[in-house]
């Protein structure tokens, strides 16, 4: 039984919450903890590209770029001017 | 129905090229013969079909205002039916099938402050990266160096008389963005003293295990600093790559005391004659002296002049230094050796000379 | 205050001099953006105090793409305000960076309605730079971006904009179309271009030549290198004319081949080309005589990058020769197999090249399973510590 993107979408969103401030977390991150957790059979690479494209479309999730690319929650750049 | 018009867009990737060559390109794509060299920055290609496509090369700042683009489109225009191209070390070219209107042209050209030149032996634009006009891991000016480079160089552009091609590229960090470390000359940008730690704000903007990994050297270590979670450097290990400044703001390595420029010399990108190779180090620092930069400008055209006048035909920068040895390269341009040429990262024993091979 | 006019002796200088110069284009570009003239100003500072003013920022950009956009802030914004935020804009270059002057008119008009009107044309991986403007602007530019047919480049850990050399459109040598290829590569990834899933940045250059004018061996972690397999096509009447015009053929062409694999008897060039390497030097000198073979290609190398993190690398060979009908096919299929590796094994911000020294070129070649050929070697090993796969030679006996 495949998990939906919907599900994978929304675990993924709860470890970016989770991890929010502790660990910038990669696509790749998210990817390798969903198929740690259900296995190659249920979820696979592509599911999980298409739950991450799922949470930046709909802007609960966005980009962040620290030497590195991240999947973040939406924030005020800290590098911004007040 | 009516959003239709304005849908969100995404991934449509670049405008497909074939729109914008020419006629004649598009006639005999794939099937050019050969070329021939007018005169400095002016080629003839020539087609299986008997077609004959002239090409005006003219250097640009690269940083280009709209006013300067749109004169450029009406150069284009005027002379080119409407097409140009840029080329890779940020020249611009217009492609003429009417050589009469060459001449013209470059007046034209001329007018706008744009030189002609930048072919065959001659130095080609400099590939350069952002400097101060917008980068923030910048040790000097990209842009205002290579200002006061090319104007000493100018004749250099605009004449094709050196033993070979010279490439010359600027970058103003390590990280060099512009991969200038493959040029026959390279000016490239130094930080000199490790970096600062903004203990304050550190921990509201670094993930403390990056900026640790971040270090090649391991001389970042985690810290408390007044009960705040924050790192430290181990100055002795710290090479001033600011790879830590990169993912951790709160590291800036910027110092406009002990920022400068260092002069690198002898590599090479094409496969003619010898492989491609790395630019070695020849002068490991000089100041940053802006407007003019005139210590980076008088050891460039030093090393210039000297290459031009001993180099034989064909040998680029590198395969004179092979032929003629480091140490009368340094010898004939004046530039000390030091420590600081001695390579002492991963593999630097390759770089030791183990024999006897030595001239006097 | 907007109307003010900026005093900048020190960029004033680098107005004088024949070479063109970038303090004229702010100077033209300020006329009608108060970016551009707080930009000047800016710099102004930064060439009395000799330092930059400029933060990185990473959270913006334009919705969906996590790539593209460059965020910048002025650390003095209290100075400048109307460059507190200078983002910048990478927009994907058509290939071969062809231009009709219509489009560069639009790129233009969009650009002097949301940005400073600074571009660099162009960037130093190809893309068109669109230099500075605010945080709102983003969304707004892109729009308007795309409705002209232009699409937002590569940054952070993605599949950065493809580039190519002029390749057939102008130029002989060019033993595959580069265009063509640069073109395809950059439509097929468009998910790897705008959304960073990779352990950090991976480059694509296509040049036509061992010329390779768009330097891929020194800048791509894929270098797709045009070359040639048959003999060099020699044109001996044009060899004559070379040498009527007074082309001394036995310095300049015969002394300088890096294998010595030709002769000139005084009437006849004579080429080796089982002792051929390609360079190109011969070709270079005379291209009216000497053309690149028939049979044409490419030849793919892997791992070129800038010092950043673990020391520069050039790009080494992976597969020798790949006929030009193949190389799509063949470049898709090494990509998957490269960035599968890469993706489980590949450290945060660490390159290909660096992956590859890190677990050896062996274990690679296994993992993304290429035979190993004596081509991608300068010289076999000289040091005696193999890693021997007891194993393997048991179960073959």
């Amino acid at each position: 039984m495949a998990i939906p993107i919907e599900q994978l979408a929304e675990e993924m969103y709860q470890m970016v919450v989770e991890y929010h401030g502790k660990k910038n977390l990669k696509a790749s991150d998210l990817t390798k903890a969903m198929i740690a957790k259900y296995g190659e059979d249920q979820v696979s690479k592509e599911d999980c590209k298409q739950a991450i494209r799922q949470l930046i479309d709909s802007g609960r999730c966005v980009y962040s770029y620290l030497g590195g690319s991240y999947i973040t929650l939406p924030k005020k750049d800290s590098a911004a001017p007040e | 129905m009516a959003t239709e018009a304005t849908k969100r867009l995404t991934d449509i990737g670049p405008p497909h090229y074939e729109k914008f060559l020419p006629p004649i390109i598009k006639r005999n794509y794939g099937k050019w013969l050969y070329h021939e060299r007018l005169a400095p920055g002016v080629m003839c290609h020539v087609a299986e079909s008997g077609e004959k496509l002239y090409t005006v090369r003219a250097g640009s700042p690269r940083l280009l205002s709209v006013h300067t683009i749109r004169k450029i489109a009406d150069l284009a225009d005027k002379y080119c039916n409407g097409y140009v191209r840029f080329t890779s070390r940020n020249n611009i070219e217009f492609l003429l099938e009417d050589p009469s209107k060459i001449e013209d042209l470059k007046k034209d050209l001329q007018a706008l402050g744009f030189p002609v030149g930048g072919t065959n032996n001659a130095i080609s634009n400099v590939v350069h990266t952002q400097g101060w006009v917008h980068c923030h891991s910048a040790a000097t000016d990209a842009s205002g160096l290579v200002k006061s480079v090319m104007d000493a160089l100018y004749e250099r552009f605009t004449h094709e008389d050196l033993p070979a091609k010279l490439r010359l590229a600027v970058a103003c960090c390590l990280n060099m963005c512009g991969a200038v470390h493959c040029s026959d000359i390279a000016i490239l940008g130094v930080h000199r003293r490790p970096p600062r730690i903004l203990h304050d704000l550190l921990p509201k903007v670094c993930e403390i295990p990056t900026v640790v990994a971040s270090c090649p050297t391991g001389a970042i270590r985690a810290r408390t600093v007044d009960g705040k979670q924050t790192v430290e450097v181990i100055e002795q290990q710290c090479m001033y790559c600011g790879n830590c400044y990169t993912v951790c703001p709160a590291m800036p390595l910027n110092n406009p005391q002990t920022d400068g420029v260092s002069i690198w010399v002898g590599g090479k990108v094409s496969n003619a004659r010898s492989k491609p190779r790395f630019s070695k180090l020849a002068i490991p620092y000089l100041p940053n002296n802006p407007p003019r930069w005139p210590e980076v400008v008088e050891a460039v055209v030093k090393i210039v002049d000297v290459y031009a006048k001993h180099a034989r035909k064909y040998e680029r920068m590198g395969e004179w230094i092979d032929r003629i040895g480091w140490p009368r390269f340094f010898e004939l341009t004046g530039i000390p050796f030091t420590r600081y040429h001695i390579d002492d990262f991963k593999h630097a024993g390759l770089t030791y000379n183990r024999s006897t091979h030595l001239k006097f | 205050m907007a109307d003010e006019k900026i005093s900048t002796p020190l960029l004033d200088e680098l107005e004088k001099g024949p070479w063109p110069s970038f303090v004229r284009e702010i100077k033209s570009a300020a006329q009608t953006s108060p970016m551009a003239r707080d930009l000047l100003g800016q710099l102004e500072l930064s060439y009395e105090e000799k330092v930059g003013h400029w933060k990185h920022g990473g959270i913006v950009g334009v919705r969906g793409y996590g790539g593209g956009v460059i965020g910048r802030y002025s650390d003095v914004p209290e100075k400048f305000p109307n460059v507190a935020h200078f983002h910048t804009l990478r927009v994907n270059q058509p290939a071969g960076w062809f231009y009709t002057s219509q489009a560069l008119r639009t790129l233009c008009d969009i650009w002097e309605r949301h940005g400073s009107g600074l571009t660099n044309m162009h960037g130093s991986t190809g893309d068109i730079i669109f230099l500075g403007t605010k945080t709102d602007e983003l969304e707004p530019t892109f729009s308007e971006l795309t409705q002209a047919g232009f699409d937002l480049g590569g940054s952070g850990s993605d599949m950065r904009t493809p580039s190519a050399c002029v390749g057939p459109a102008r130029c002989e040598w060019a033993c595959y179309d580069t265009l063509k290829l640069c073109y395809d590569i950059t439509m097929e990834y468009q998910d790897e271009l705008h959304r960073p899933a990779f352990p950090y940045k991976f480059k694509i250059k296509c040049a036509g030549c061992p010329n390779d004018c768009v330097a891929s061996i020194a800048r791509a972690d894929l270098s797709i290198i045009g070359i040639w397999k048959d003999d060099i096509q020699q044109d001996d009447e044009a060899v004559a004319e070379y040498v009527a015009n007074g082309l001394d053929i036995q310095a300049d062409v015969v002394e300088r081949c890096p294998t010595r694999c030709m002769q000139w008897d005084g009437k006849k060039l004579t080429i080796n080309n089982r002792d051929c390497v390609r360079c190109m030097h011969c070709i270079n000198v005379m291209p009216k005589a000497l053309r690149p073979g028939k049979e044409r290609g490419a030849v793919l190398l892997l791992g070129a990058k800038a010092p950043i993190i673990q020391g520069a690398i050039l790009s080494s060979v992976l597969i020798p020769f790949v006929p030009e009908e193949e190389l799509f096919d063949t470049v898709k299929e090494l990509l998957s197999r490269v960035w599968e590796f890469w993706d489980e094994y590949g450290m945060n911000r660490e390159r290909v090249g660096e992956l590859i020294q890190r677990v050896g070129m062996a274990n690679f070649l296994d993992a993304i399973g290429l035979d190993p050929v004596p081509e991608m070697v300068s010289h076999p090993r000289d040091n005696p510590y193999v890693f021997y796969k007891v194993d393997e030679e048991q179960s073959e006996q």
